[in-house]
């Protein structure tokens, strides 16, 4: 199990790396002159020219990108100097003459807009999304797990009807939609009722005339966006439930379950729940990858200032650094969830052996 | 022997409730098990045995499936009589594995896979016997040794896909013993076993039966099993009991023509027959006008039957003359197959299982070669290697002096139409989603044989007739068929691209006696009808002497011994062999105990 994990993240690296490659690639070709963006419309060509020189974009491709493998890989040869120390703030493993091998943490760069360290800009975006992601998946499996399982064993009943075609309808719903909808009824129509606010982070500065323009936590502001990212996956998880626990109910373990003079509750949750989980748990780790990548349009229109809103201004305003740093944190999720959901899988069902 | 009786069951109905109207799957039946008796149930798929175990337990899928009418009395030790149908659901699970326990036919996917054995073994007894979990445990692993599981401890914390099918059907068995039933209702515990697994399975219930004094239910379509442990029998057809009486009574004076014929499908062992006795030549059915089934006899003894159908030696010593002057159709040559067990860090294999080990043998044109061994001996393999469905590690397969093994692409798959194979499981090697007649027809428009779709749905339909299936059927889904019809459209099938050499793996170990039967006949009709060459492979050695001429035994990937079938049958050199043949149930009265 250990070497099969090792193993998979040694292909997750190669999967960094030819992101890394694709999307600077990409980035490259587009027609866009960083360097120009960042002083606007009025500017001489020499103040454009030097800012080239200083972002490293005068350099072929290979070269930047050689560069940029070397800064955010957390080992590598670089030449011991003030500047460099400032910058990567490295550990010294093996001093080879004027430069030395170094163990430091991946440095994503700066913004080219604002001139923050792109990690610094992570650092605050990514926990907000990762709440965020985590309420709204946590919401939909245990909705979704509860409707699926109702829905199975009273088969073809009122109940049963009425969870398959709504959670069809909430699948087809796009979650920005219902984000707005929510956001109109339960922010705006209802706000006299509910309290909640149509748009607004889970940390916004204060208003307060004491605490002025300190940061604050408003958990309420949590409620709206999870519901509206949570519906979909609660149709996905109620339907994969639903099939998957049909399909067990039938099988004759179950039966053998049954003879043995077990109670309803134990047969259902026991023997068959834990057998109809593996399909569920793809589900679930998939979406959960995909919401902490950012949920770019809800948080966009609730003014959630999470990773997708973080992506989406990187993406407008041409900010090479923070886009290549929101996409190699998404990699990163992807790889990862996409660890854990094996080692799940094992978990779940000992048939499964990666060796 | 305490005569006093434990389950009384009458007039139980039972219907299910399906679209195309109401099966009476159990349609007025009453008998009576006493204290310390076995009792046969014996009838083919869709006789209603299942159903009648699962009524007593209260089991029946419901809906389609709904007991009607009827009383179920058991009669406990201490207390008053029990009608277990007017119980509500919870008082009923009081009795479901605590008094009443069951053991299912498919060991396979009886066990939860996620769960461990000893877990689910212990479950029973947390909750029946109100035993805390280290008690429980104790109990469970000395259950264990007494079912003969080895390694107790083992097994105790493996889950079911780590274990043999047999093993499997000892956690089984040892599931329904541990609370010490009153009755023990075993469903087909042995059909999907091999042989040799099965005498064992038997001994072990019969064992344990006098330990703790249960009485069993035991529901077979196998009349030859019964023989070795009942004390009673009963013969269902069509939801209705046909004969009762006890396991003496049926063998040695059967009635119900229904119950000669389940007598006289088994292949006889100590002569050779053209063809088996089947049911419907004992009798025929006509369907009344009020619905009811009128049934006239035929044949009035098993012994007139068989011989009807005996082979003299003569013609077989010309049959093996002319075989035997030939030159092989196809020649094995020194012949491996290995998988891999082992790999390193990067995939790179390290440890190797030969499950084909140096084998060489020759098969002469219009001659059945018969394949007997244990699951798991590597006869599969060999089957799958000759036709190149798994790799050859080394050797040569010389089909007319061709090695298959060196063959191009599209070689290959030319020699796909001289060389067919007809799988063991006719469920699953049907595709559910497509008609029999495009299942059929596919493989000839693969190969372009005729010239188009017109005539070879004609070929479908012949074909489909050859078979004893119709033209009519063309348009239906394999879910519409029975085992043994499913079988035939997959013989079909194989018949379809006009081959010579058809390789039968293990085609008739998932069919009903009766079904085998007739299936059996069908491919001894086609051998001698396109002279076919077939290598039969089975685990019944009963099964591979009745069809074979030459039969070729193989154990751990090797040949063990090899010659004509009934030498080997009649003077088995390897002890391998004897105890194959130690395994069939014979079905004799003198095996009978009294």
């Amino acid at each position: 199990m250990l070497k099969y994990i090792i193993r998979r993240l040694a292909y997750g690296v190669l999967v960094l790396i030819a992101v890394v490659v694709i999307i600077s690639s990409i980035i490259f070709l587009a027609p866009v002159d960083p360097a120009q963006l960042t002083f606007g419309q009025r500017t001489d060509v020499e103040a454009i020219e030097s800012k080239q020189k200083e972002l490293g974009l005068d350099q072929p491709l290979y070269i930047q990108l050689g560069m940029y493998l070397q800064d955010i890989s957390p080992i590598a040869v670089i030449e011991d100097t003030k500047a460099n120390q400032l910058k990567y703030s490295y550990l010294k493993l093996i001093p080879l003459g004027s430069s030395a091998l170094v163990a430091k943490a991946p440095y994503l760069r700066e913004s080219f807009q604002s001139g923050r360290r792109v990690t610094e800009i992570l650092k605050e975006a990514i926990p907000l999304t990762a709440i965020l992601a985590f309420t709204a998946i946590l919401i939909a499996t245990i909705i979704g797990i509860s409707l699926g399982v109702i829905a199975s064993l009273k088969q073809n009943s009122f109940f049963d009807n009425i969870a398959v075609v709504v959670s069809v309808m909430g699948y087809s719903l796009p979650s920005y939609v219902t984000a707005m909808i929510l956001a109109l009824v339960f922010g705006f129509f209802l706000n006299a009722y509910t309290g909640l606010n149509i748009q607004g982070s889970i940390r916004e500065l204060s208003t307060d005339f004491d605490t002025y323009g300190e940061p604050v936590f408003v958990w309420k502001n949590l409620i709206l966006p999870a519901i509206a990212l949570g519906i979909r996956p609660i149709a996905i998880i109620t339907q994969l439930t639903r099939s998957a626990m049909l399909d067990v109910l039938n099988q004759d373990y179950i039966r053998t379950a049954k003879a043995k003079g077990l109670s309803y509750y134990t047969v259902v949750i026991k023997h068959a729940l834990r057998n109809a989980l593996n399909p569920v748990a793809t589900a679930i780790s998939g979406w959960f990858a995909a919401l902490l990548a950012g949920a770019f349009f809800v948080e966009n229109v609730f003014n959630f200032k999470g990773l997708g809103e973080v992506t989406v201004t990187a993406l407008l305003t041409f900010d090479i650094p923070l886009v290549l740093g929101c996409v190699l944190f998404t990699a990163c999720v992807f790889v990862v969830i996409n660890i854990l959901a094996d080692v799940l899988y094992a978990m779940l069902d000992p048939r499964v052996s990666y060796s | 022997m305490d005569k006093r009786s434990l389950l009384e069951v009458s007039n139980l109905q039972t219907h299910f409730f399906t679209e195309e109207g109401t099966v009476k799957a159990v349609d007025t039946i009453s008998f009576t098990l006493n204290r310390g008796e076995t009792l046969g149930i014996v009838g083919e798929s869709g006789s209603g045995k299942s159903v009648t175990s699962l009524s007593i337990m209260r089991l029946i899928p419901q809906p389609p499936g709904k007991i009607v009418g009827g009383e179920i009395k058991y009669y406990p030790k201490e207390n008053e009589p029990i009608d277990l149908l007017a119980l509500s659901e919870k008082e009923m699970q009081q009795y479901r594995g605590n008094d009443i326990a069951m053991i299912f036919q498919e060991p396979m996917t009886s066990l939860n896979p996620v769960f461990t054995c000893g877990n689910q073994v212990m479950e029973a007894i947390q909750l029946h016997l109100k035993l805390d979990k280290k008690a429980a445990k104790e109990l469970t692993l000395n259950i264990f040794q007494k079912v003969k599981l080895p390694d107790p401890e083992r097994i105790f914390n493996a889950y079911p896909h780590q274990l043999s099918g047999g093993q499997k059907q000892r956690v089984m068995i040892a599931m329904a013993m541990s609370c010490n039933p009153d009755i023990l209702i075993a469903d087909e515990p042995t059909t999907a076993l091999d042989v040799t697994v099965q005498k064992a399975i038997l001994e072990l219930m019969a064992d344990l039966k006098r330990e703790i004094d249960a009485s069993i239910v035991f529901i077979t379509h196998d009349l030859g099993v019964i023989a070795d442990i009942a004390d009673k029998v009963i013969v269902m057809y069509k939801g209705k009991i046909v004969e009762q009486g006890t396991v003496k009574e049926i063998f040695l004076n059967p009635k119900h023509p229904y119950t000669k014929g389940l007598l006289g499908c088994r292949p006889p062992l100590d002569f050779r027959v053209k063809r088996l006795p089947i049911v419907s030549d004992f009798m025929d059915v006509h369907k009344q006008e009020d619905g009811s089934l009128m049934i006239t006899e035929k044949t009035a003894s098993v012994q007139e039957a068989l011989d009807q159908v005996k082979v003299s030696t003569l013609s077989l010593e010309e049959r093996q003359k002319s075989l035997y002057a030939q030159q092989p159709i196809l020649s094995v040559k020194n012949l491996s197959t290995r998988f891999v067990s082992k790999k390193n860090f990067f995939g790179r294999p390290t440890a190797f299982i030969d499950a084909v080990n140096d084998v060489s043998f020759d098969v002469y044109p219009g001659e059945t070669l018969g394949l007997v061994g244990e699951s798991g001996c590597g006869k599969t393999t060999l089957g799958r290697t000759i036709l190149r469905l798994v790799e050859a590690h080394q050797g040569e397969v010389l089909f007319e002096g061709r090695d298959v093994l060196q063959l191009n692409k599209n070689d290959l798959k030319e020699l796909r139409k001289e060389m067919q194979i007809i799988f063991q499981d006719p469920y699953s090697s049907l595709n559910p989603r497509m008609t029999i007649g495009q299942a059929i027809i596919e493989p000839m428009q693969v190969h372009r044989i005729l010239a188009n779709d017109k005539e070879r749905m004609d070929k479908v339909i012949h074909l489909l007739e050859t078979v004893s299936l119709e033209a009519k059927h063309y348009n239906r889904y394999p879910h519409e068929f029975s085992g043994g019809q499913r079988q035939r459209i997959c013989i079909a099938r194989a018949l379809a691209l006009n081959p010579r050499f058809i390789i039968c793996d293990e085609s008739v170990s998932a069919l009903d006696v009766s079904v085998q039967a007739q299936v059996l006949n069908l491919l001894l009709e086609l051998r001698e009808q396109f002279n076919f060459t077939y290598i039969f492979i089975s685990h019944d050695l009963s099964v591979v002497k009745f069809m074979s001429d030459r039969m070729m035994v193989m154990n751990k990937g090797k040949i063990e011994e090899m010659g004509n079938a009934d030498e080997i049958y009649n003077a088995p050199q390897k002890e391998y062999t004897k105890k194959l043949i130690a395994a069939i149930p014979k079905g004799k009265v003198e095996n009978i105990q009294s």
